[in-house]
């Protein structure tokens, strides 16, 4: 493919003397939403990791539209983070002081957006979430869904590109995690993001286009995946 | 349980655990240094034998505030006053770490143990390290007296180290701050229920604090200067109620600038938060106004300290303008007589001497007031990592949440330092606001016998009116008081900032 808009070859990175990705290679095509599963301890959190540029891999390059992520210094790939890439966690990455809309706000003012226009842009977006209603609420008054759909808001009030997804419904109940995945497909597919998508959950990896599976540290066949 | 088992539980934790373990440790050896330093200076013994009228000095000191019996009690009070900022700083560590101590003590009651159990390994926590610690500080007590032990060139010992607090007073010590640390953490451990499913813990809204704190600071201000004033010029009112009002007074000041800070608290969080452009100012203005008593406690024994501070330069002015008019009018009395009056030199610089040790006193307690400073801003830190670690894992820089915490810390530090500093010394304005010299009208005799002054050669008309002059404001000394306290703040803001790093290091997103 090469029209992939974010694509990682060979990548290693061992934590002390353990190997958590041992040469993976894999690419995400723009507005494509791959899912990446496997047992617990495989890997797939590190895999994301060096693909968002929050970790830097030992070897094997990350290259994002032509520019090797893996060579940038942490200010560049973190003004990278906040303005292309969005990164959704499992839980507990909302902060609990300020309200809905102030948390959704964050990246844009942080980019430079007024605070009126930060704050009509975060409405706008947890409406779109479903979640207009609690925009004054801080997420202690929320319920787990709720903090979710707040949480991809906020991943995706800066419109990135590639938005990265470790097991997003990982604490949710069946009903929630199904609404989660819901928003977070429609919008994905609204705004041509593409999605990488981490769980260990069968049911959430059918949203996906695509499904890679892996094994300590290695893609486990792709062909036999995609012939399911 | 078994208290083996209690140990064992008490000791199973992590770093942060250990941390606290070590501070609680590090607290307690400051109090008891301190305590048993009291105890010593009380224990000095008045030469035999008493003399009712005398002085009852004791000579083989160099200070005089070591050798007169009647300072001492004043010198081991400074001494014991110094626990409040070490026991601040031992409160601000026993919440280091506190939310994952208490999940730790859910899965215990999920476990089977009873609520009583869960206090027992609370207790026995804070009150084997605060042991510990006690005995550690007797050591360096002991070890310290020996290097210690110096005497000057006139043979004059620098501190009491000739003298041992009786075996009952080091007895007491050693077991009350175990006692008092294990009390106190059964206490704060009430404030959480400790359940099987976890911690209960409702979304907290503080309430924003009410006026009553400014209004206390108001009426305190205004029996500072109006009400004390009178009543010390009322000569019908009787001395002890003077005192009480002089000891009233400050500590309801007091009382009024701490609860104070958490409305400051309250009022610059709002307002970083609507007009605060940066990231930064939303995610301090959110803490201080999700929290807005934090500021008080963590400011309070600072504010204290700053507040005594603040009396000390009052009192030092008024000396110091004392001294000024005593000196102008003894120019007068040599010019009109031609014979210098005795100017006692030596009691002024005895005054001076304790003040500047009640200085020392003042910044050793600023400092370890500051410490706890630095507990609660890593606190804040380490408290809310997964948050921040996600926050920079989307992007935002560090920097951001650094600053963040300064402005947390410092806009609620800054304008209480300030007011802690101007009421301390608005407080020794109740007593005075200016001073008067003596003065002398009339015949004085230049002789030193009775029968030379019925010579009229040896008589002199003089007539020196009193010199009354307004004490200026000590504008120079309030400034270093808030400039280094507000460098303290600082400081201890700098150093939490080493916590940032580890704090938002995408470790603390892992989940799996
Ligand atoms: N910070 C770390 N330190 C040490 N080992 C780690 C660290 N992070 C991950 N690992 C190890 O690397 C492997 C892969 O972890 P991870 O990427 O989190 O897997 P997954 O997300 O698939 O569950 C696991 O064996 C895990 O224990
Ligand atoms: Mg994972």
């Amino acid at each position: 493919m090469n029209d992939a808009i974010l694509s990682a070859r060979g990548l290693v990175k061992s934590y002390g003397n353990s190997p958590a990705l041992r040469g993976v290679t894999f690419e995400v095509a723009a507005g494509e939403i791959v899912a990446v599963t496997g047992p617990s301890g495989c890997g797939k959190s590190t895999l994301l990791h060096c693909l968002s540029g929050i970790l830097r891999p030992d070897a094997g390059e990350v290259v994002y539209r032509e520019q090797r992520v893996d060579l940038m210094p942490e200010s560049a790939r973190a003004r990278l983070r906040r303005s292309e890439l969005g990164v959704l966690f499992q839980f507990g990455q909302l902060v609990a002081e300020l309200t809905a809309a102030e948390n959704v706000s964050l990246p844009l003012l942080l980019a430079g957006t007024g605070r009126r226009a930060a704050r009509t842009a975060a409405l706008t977006w947890l409406d779109r979430l479903g979640v207009a209603e609690l925009a004054e609420q801080r997420p202690g008054e929320m319920s787990g869904g709720q903090q979710q759909r707040v949480a991809l808001a906020r991943a995706l009030v800066t419109e990135p590109r590639v938005l990265f997804a470790d097991e997003p419904t990982g604490a949710l109940d069946t009903l929630a995690g199904e609404q989660v995945m819901a928003h977070l497909v429609r919008l994905a597919r609204a705004h041509r993001t593409a999605v990488v998508l981490v769980t260990h959950e069968p049911r959430i990896a059918g949203y996906a286009d695509r499904e890679v599976i892996m094994r300590d540290g290695e893609l486990a066949d792709v062909a036999l995946a995609a012939a399911r | 349980m078994r208290p083996g088992t209690a140990v064992r539980l008490a000791l199973a934790g992590t770093r942060t655990d250990t941390l606290r373990v070590g501070l609680t440790g590090v607290s307690a050896a400051m109090a008891s240094v301190a305590m048993l330093s009291a105890a010593t200076v009380l224990a000095i013994r008045i030469p035999q034998p008493y003399q009712p009228s005398g002085a009852n000095l004791s000579p083989q000191y160099q200070s005089d505030l070591l050798q007169q019996p009647g300072l001492r009690p004043g010198v081991a009070s400074a001494l014991i006053l110094l626990c409040i900022p070490v026991l601040a700083l031992a409160v601000q560590c026993s919440r280091l770490g506190a939310p994952a101590r208490d999940r730790r003590l859910a899965a215990f009651r999920l476990a089977g143990a009873t609520p009583a159990q869960t206090l027992a390994v609370v207790t026995v926590e804070a009150g084997l390290a605060t042991l510990l610690g006690t005995l550690a500080g007797l050591a360096i007590f002991l070890g310290g007296r020996q290097l210690l032990d110096r005497r000057n060139a006139a043979g004059e010992l620098w501190l009491p180290t000739d003298v041992l607090p009786p075996a009952w007073a080091i007895a007491a010590i050693c077991a009350a701050l175990p006692a008092i640390a294990s009390l106190l953490a059964a206490l704060l451990l009430r404030r959480v229920r400790v359940t099987p499913f976890g911690v209960v813990r409702q979304v907290r809204r503080t309430a924003p604090p009410r006026t009553w704190p400014a209004i206390v600071l108001v009426i305190g201000v205004a029996a500072a200067l109006g009400l004390v004033p009178l009543a010390i010029r009322f000569q019908a009112v009787p001395t002890w109620v003077i005192v009480m009002m002089l000891i009233v007074v400050p500590v309801g000041m007091a009382v009024g600038v701490i609860a104070g800070t958490g409305s400051i608290s309250y009022v610059a969080g709002a307002a970083l938060r609507r007009w605060g452009r940066a990231p930064s100012t939303l995610l301090a203005g959110g803490r201080l106004m999700a929290d807005p008593w934090n500021g008080s406690r963590v400011l309070a024994a600072l504010l204290a300290a700053v507040l005594i501070g603040g009396i000390s330069i009052g009192f030092r002015s008024q000396l110091t303008a004392q001294f000024d008019v005593d000196r102008e009018a003894g120019e007068l009395w040599r010019n009109a007589i031609g014979d210098p009056m005795i100017l006692d030199a030596e009691r002024n610089a005895f005054y001076t001497d304790a003040m500047d040790l009640v200085d020392l006193a003042i910044a050793v307690g600023i400092t370890i007031a500051a410490a706890a400073l630095l507990v609660a801003a890593a606190e804040s830190l380490v408290s809310r990592r997964r948050a921040y670690a996600a926050l920079v894992a989307t992007g935002v820089p560090r920097g951001v949440i650094g600053r963040s915490i300064v402005w947390q810390l410092l806009a609620p530090a800054l304008p209480a330092v300030l007011v802690a500093a101007t009421s301390g010394w608005l407080i020794t304005r109740s007593i005075g606001h200016e001073v008067t010299s003596g003065g002398i009208s009339g015949t004085v005799c230049l002789a030193d016998t009775a029968p030379a002054c019925a010579d009229p050669a040896n008589l002199r008309e003089v007539d020196i009116a009193p010199i009354t002059r307004l004490i200026p404001v000590p504008l120079e000394g309030l400034l270093f008081l808030t400039a280094g306290a507000t460098l303290a703040v600082l400081t201890m803001i700098a150093l939490s900032m080493l916590f940032l790093r580890s704090s938002t290091s995408v470790e603390e997103l892992r989940t799996t």
